[in-house]
């Protein structure tokens, strides 16, 4: 009876160990994974893909111009894009949540925003919202040259300090 | 002695800085007026229970059958609320809702609920979005446009 007991037990808790085991791997978007593809409208309802910006260090920032925090880091995005994209290795990619053109292409206008920007105008509907799994904006994900994901969501000056040490690293062979 | 004067004051002084701080965010609805995200979904997907007007106040209208007024904080969108809610019964619930973020940064809750308020319906409520709508709905399956 008490082997029986003891069989159970450890049956139940190898299966609670590896449901957690899987449930840890279902996570995607986790430093040294593949970046998942994005391939959205852009501007000119073109569709921009994140593969075609391989071979630089990118910048994913999901943003929207309802989002007040997203729109007061734009200006710093600006300055990073300066400073690093001028090189020829960096880039930004701006994946808006936004619902309403008009709203977006205003925001992007006014922020004088000069990299790529898509968006697919369906607010969190956004099939992109779910594989990135996002979970509140401002949210970014920093890929170096290959498309492997190396930060996630990082500000400020940690922000700059990971795209200056990946900017400086030398190209890997996929 | 002194010590007891000494933690007496300390406890003032947390209590005083908790009511001013309490006052300082007082929000234009009460707890009684915030309507769960479950309660809601259960009663859209019940087709005998009575139907609130449900109607968007942020940036797009998710929850199904809901009415968009726009982005509250957006010029001219509030005069869209009013004349949304002049052709409700006063007696409806009325659930606003944005989900654009939370609570406390949504720029659009605020000035919503308080012209609903204004319209003196007796059943005004907020849909209870801790984090955002696809968090709190979406992901939850409950229904959508």
């Amino acid at each position: 009876m008490v082997n029986q007991l003891s069989r159970f037990l450890l049956a139940s808790f190898l299966v609670l160990a590896f449901s957690y085991q899987t449930n840890a791997q279902g996570t995607v978007v986790k430093v040294g994974n593949a970046a998942p593809e994005i391939a959205l409208p852009g501007l000119k309802d073109d569709t921009v893909r994140l593969s075609s910006l391989r071979g630089k260090v990118v910048l994913i920032d999901f943003w929207a111009s309802w989002c007040a925090p997203c729109v007061q880091e734009q200006p710093e995005l600006k300055k990073l894009h300066t400073q690093f994209a001028k090189q020829g290795k960096f880039e930004i990619l701006g994946v808006s949540l936004d619902s309403k053109r008009p709203a977006w292409e205003k925001a992007i206008e006014r922020l004088a925003i000069s990299w790529p920007q898509v968006s697919d105008l369906k607010f969190w509907m956004s099939p992109v919202a779910g594989t990135y799994e996002i979970e509140a904006l401002p949210f970014n994900v920093l890929v170096d040259r290959s498309g492997k994901i190396v930060a996630i969501n990082l500000h400020g000056k940690a922000l700059e300090e990971a795209i200056a040490l990946q900017v400086k690293m030398p190209a890997q062979n996929p | 002695m002194r010590k007891i004067s000494i933690i007496a004051s300390l406890v003032l002084g947390i209590f005083t800085l908790n009511i001013a701080q309490a006052q300082v965010t007082k929000e234009p609805w009460t707890a009684a007026e915030l309507k769960s995200t479950e309660d809601l979904a259960k009663q859209i997907n019940d087709p005998s229970a009575a139907q609130p007007v449900i109607i968007n106040v942020g940036p797009q209208a998710v929850i199904k059958g809901s009415l968009d007024a726009g982005a509250a904080h957006e010029h001219g969108n509030i005069d869209q609320l009013k004349s949304i809610l002049a052709k409700q019964d006063k007696n409806r619930e009325v659930v606003l809702y944005c989900g654009c973020c939370p609570f406390e940064k949504c720029p659009n809750i605020r000035p919503a609920f308080t012209a609903l308020k204004d319209q003196n319906f007796t059943k005004p409520r907020l849909l209870d979005i801790p984090k955002n709508i696809k968090t709190n709905w979406i992901d939850k399956g409950y229904p959508v446009n």
